[in-house]
């Protein structure tokens, strides 16, 4: 819905720059040979990248294909080992994220910079005040001069407003402006949608093709394959620290950006594609008219009733922030529900603790890895064994055996392909897509009778993914039941067996797969039921 | 047990580098002020082994900075920032005085674990306080625990002048413990407390709970990602509570093997800080239990030895608060690096 949506809002890059000839001068940044080492770990061996002005240029990768360590480079906080950074056509070293805004480079992190109780053209222009007589601080400058970008680029921001209270996607448009008040010329994007929304998305990549428009060029990180269709007017693919290949994105296919950058040919397969039928079995998990209020009496879950049955995939499908987080937690026994009553294979659940819940068969992927799936700071090993300490055997004479840990986790690191981990290494040194195969790991080890999966691939790359949604479907067709929980119509719609929507804590109509489709998921997300009502 | 040693080994390690880098920077410095700079670095290190009886007051010294740092361990592996250490020594010693002076009637055979079960308990309930608070009312254990401190140093003052006081000695002392259920000091070492035998016990067996258990793996998971702990079903709230009660109760302990031990008597201020140093003596060694007791070593040598230091050359003993701030310095330099890099 994000993407398709996006893509009739961008002009068709060919088409609006065919007129201008190409040649050498029109190369705004050129990266030749770029190597940098950590340790005795090539994180970059040898990119190429051109970069002509006024494009939007796409530089794609999976998780740890070295995207990051590239930009880093760009901002000044890495230093190359190797190569060449020429910039309006003269090679500069870039010694620090000063020097890098003097070049005009400006860079947009995917975590942000912000300080929250200060305002937008505060925040804009942190430690660079404009001044009067050279000491007092000029507001009126400050908020006038940010007014004047915020309009140049069509922003939709008021300069007085306090961070806080701004969305996420605000958020980020805010650490946009801090660039161009710099003069950017180079804007680089890291993952920049990583942390919004569909709608956000969509608000994003119009705001790209504004800058565009005003003679910027931009660099624009993600592996989100219809992100770089959206956006861009090139795409350069790196793998395993190498520039693959560079294409108008015009000409190119997802299909072919995937391959170059998995390196063979990628099928995410999805039960739907499946044509054999289904039987399921008895109702795993069962709801009833379940409610959930926060502290202030505010209806977070409103009378939800479904059921789960062995072998069944339910998605549910919503915008964040619709009660599913809720919904998810309710379950697993993380929040206590005010009215109704929760299931498990029969098993009246309503108020068991979440080891009761475990040990009655659960499972639980939550939608933040780093927040509840994973204690960054311990061994993979530990985070691996945490809740099958007795199911593995990991215990004798209730002291814990460290080789039955580490042979519990290699086994666990072959099986889920779990890319350069070691037993004993903290979990937080691996990239996303691995962390949430040790999540993942962990919790299909107990092979429980319900598993309540959420966003199982946010901030994946398609590799990793293509393997997250074979283990819930094998788990599925083992006879589990699975609760996804996803706002990716996509991944909804490619493994589920029934479909519902939830919208502002409500579950709207529960649909059989073959009788959904993307358009009435996508007008049910934004709540049409109700406003027809 | 090999791997006790290579993980004791790796948690030793950063802290004695540390701590030799300190020395030599700290050589320097004298040098430039002492007339003759070896003796007194010889006085500040070596001083405690020149006698039994420096020795003694070394191991002395050692025992309750090393149950307190265990003590904050526990604490800090569960995520709480217990800075108690003090109040939870005070009300161990006080709580062992007070049996030990009431029931004198009682055979030492009972007499004994008693005021050392009252010692603990009364540390225990002193970490129990900020636990519970913290955990059911979200209140700030940093807080708790420092207004904690300040409540039991005033109380044990009062009740150790105005209640248990002993009439005939000078000062703000409570009567003394009947000799039968004094600790006995260590074989043919007289005036050396067998509590560092105790702290070293407990430190090895910290190492094992908190690392070698599932129990521990739990505290630990609670401390580094509360979250995280409660979605893998830990009952959090419980290893908090737990660890807390713990903390104090090491906490108590130590008040308790200094009473029964060292002073035989309650004091008013017999702690020079343990509570503070001890806290020092866990954070610079990384709150790993072997690298606290050696840590906590170091530290009552230094502190012993400056004495001895000053009295026989020119260095005054605050050079001792000096070489700490300088080890502060280098541990946390040290610890940045490698955050960076993470």
């Amino acid at each position: 819905m994000s993407a398709p949506g996006g893509d009739g809002t961008v002009p068709s890059p060919l088409a609006s720059r065919s007129g201008i000839a190409v040649d050498d001068q029109d190369e705004i940044l050129k990266l030749s040979a770029i190597a940098k080492m950590f340790g005795d770990k090539a994180a970059l061996k040898h990119v190429d990248i051109r970069v002509r002005r006024g494009e939007v240029h796409v530089i794609c990768g999976e998780n740890g294909a070295g995207k990051s360590t590239l930009m880093n480079i760009l901002a000044g906080i890495h230093q190359p080992d190797g190569g060449t950074i020429n910039l309006n056509g003269k090679d500069v070293t870039i010694a620090d994220p000063i020097a890098a805004s003097r070049l005009g480079i400006g860079m947009v992190h995917q975590h942000f910079a912000l300080v929250p109780s200060m305002s937008v053209a505060e925040n804009v222009f942190l430690g660079r005040h404009p001044r009067r007589l050279g000491l007092f601080s000029d507001r009126r400058a400050m908020v006038e001069r940010t007014r004047e970008l915020i309009d140049r680029y069509g922003f939709g921001l008021d300069p007085e407003t306090p961070v806080r209270s701004l969305s996420v996607g605000q958020r980020q448009r805010v650490e946009i402006l801090k660039a161009l008040a710099f003069d950017a010329e180079l804007l680089i994007l890291d993952e920049p949608t990583a942390v919004l929304t569909p709608p956000e998305v969509d608000e994003l990549i119009e705001v790209i093709a504004g800058l565009r428009q005003r003679g910027r060029t931009i660099l624009f990180i993600t592996h989100k394959l219809r992100e770089v269709k959206a956006v861009s007017d090139r795409v350069t693919v790196i793998r395993h620290g190498e520039s693959i290949s560079t294409y108008p994105t015009a000409v190119v296919s997802e299909a072919d950006i995937a391959r170059d950058m998995v390196g063979r040919n990628v099928f995410l397969v999805g039960r739907g594609a499946q044509s054999k039928p289904r039987d399921f079995g008895a109702p795993v998990l069962g709801l009833k008219n379940v409610s959930v209020t926060d502290a202030s009496g505010r209806l977070l879950l409103n009378d939800i009733s479904f059921a789960v049955r062995a072998g069944e995939i339910v998605g549910i499908a919503g915008v964040d922030g619709n009660g599913q987080t809720e919904l998810a937690e309710a379950i697993v026994g993380l929040i206590d529900i005010q009215a109704g009553s929760i299931e498990l294979a029969g098993k009246d659940i309503t108020t068991a603790t979440v080891p009761m819940r475990q040990q009655a068969g659960m499972g639980f992927v939550p939608e933040d890895r780093l927040d509840r799936g994973l204690s960054v700071t311990m061994s993979i090993a530990e985070n691996l064994a945490a809740s099958n300490y007795q199911r593995a055997g990991l215990e004798s004479h209730g002291l814990v055996v460290m080789s039955r840990c580490t042979a519990f986790a290699e086994e666990k690191i072959a099986e889920f392909d779990v890319r350069g981990a070691r037993p004993a290494m903290p979990v937080g040194w691996l990239s996303g897509g691995n962390m949430q195969k040790v999540v993942i790991a962990r919790e299909l080890n107990r092979d429980p009778a319900l598993l309540v999966i959420c966003q199982p691939t946010r901030g994946l790359d398609i590799g990793a993914a293509e393997f997250i949604y074979a283990r819930i479907m094998a788990a599925a067709d083992r006879g589990r039941a699975v609760l996804l929980i996803s706002s990716e119509l996509s991944e909804i719609f490619a493994l589920s067996d029934r479909i519902g929507v939830m919208y502002s804590g409500q579950l709207l109509d529960m649909l059989e797969r073959s009788r959904a489709d993307e358009v009435t998921i996508g007008a049910l997300m934004n709540g049409a039921r109700i406003e027809a009502a | 047990m090999r791997e006790l040693v290579l993980d004791c080994l790796r948690a030793v390690r950063a802290p004695l580098t540390a701590i030799l880098l300190t020395l030599a920077l700290g050589f320097v410095l004298v040098s430039a002020i002492a007339d003759d700079p070896v003796r007194a670095y010889r006085d500040l290190l070596f001083a405690n082994f020149d006698s039994l009886g420096n020795f003694a007051l070394f191991l002395n010294r050692a025992t309750p900075l090393t149950l307190i740092a265990l003590g904050v361990i526990f604490s800090f592996r569960a995520g709480i920032f217990n800075v108690g250490g003090e109040g939870q020594l005070y009300a161990g010693a006080i709580a062992t005085t007070i049996v030990g002076v009431t029931f004198t009637s009682l055979p030492a055979l009972l007499l004994f674990p008693l005021a050392l079960i009252a010692g603990i308990l009364a540390g225990a309930f002193l970490g129990w306080i900020p636990a519970v608070l913290k955990v059911r009312f979200a209140v700030d254990e940093v807080v708790t625990t420092l207004m904690l401190n300040i409540i039991v140093l005033l109380f044990t003052s009062y009740l150790a002048n105005q209640v248990i006081r002993d009439p005939t000695s000078y000062g703000a002392v409570s009567r003394v413990l009947p000799e039968a259920i004094w600790l006995p000091a260590l074989p043919g070492m007289r005036g050396a407390t067998s509590g560092i035998v105790i702290a070293v016990v407990l430190a090895c067996l910290t190492w094992v709970v908190l690392f070698r258990t599932e129990w521990g793996a739990q505290l630990r998971a609670a401390g580094t990602n509360l979250r995280f702990a409660r979605s893998v079903g830990i009952p959090a709230d419980r290893r908090i509570i737990t660890a807390m009660l713990i903390a104090g109760g090491f906490g108590g302990l130590a008040g308790t093997l200094y009473v029964l031990g060292i002073g035989h008597r309650f004091e008013q201020n017999f702690s020079p800080d343990y509570g503070l140093v001890g806290l020092t003596c866990a954070l610079l060694a990384r709150i790993h239990p072997i690298g606290a007791l050696a840590t906590a070593i170091f530290y009552a040598m230094m502190i012993n030895g400056s004495a001895y230091m000053q009295i026989s050359t020119d260095v005054p003993r605050s050079l001792v608060d000096l070489l700490t701030g300088l080890l502060v310095l280098l541990m946390t330099a040290r610890l940045a690096r490698k955050g960076q890099r993470a």
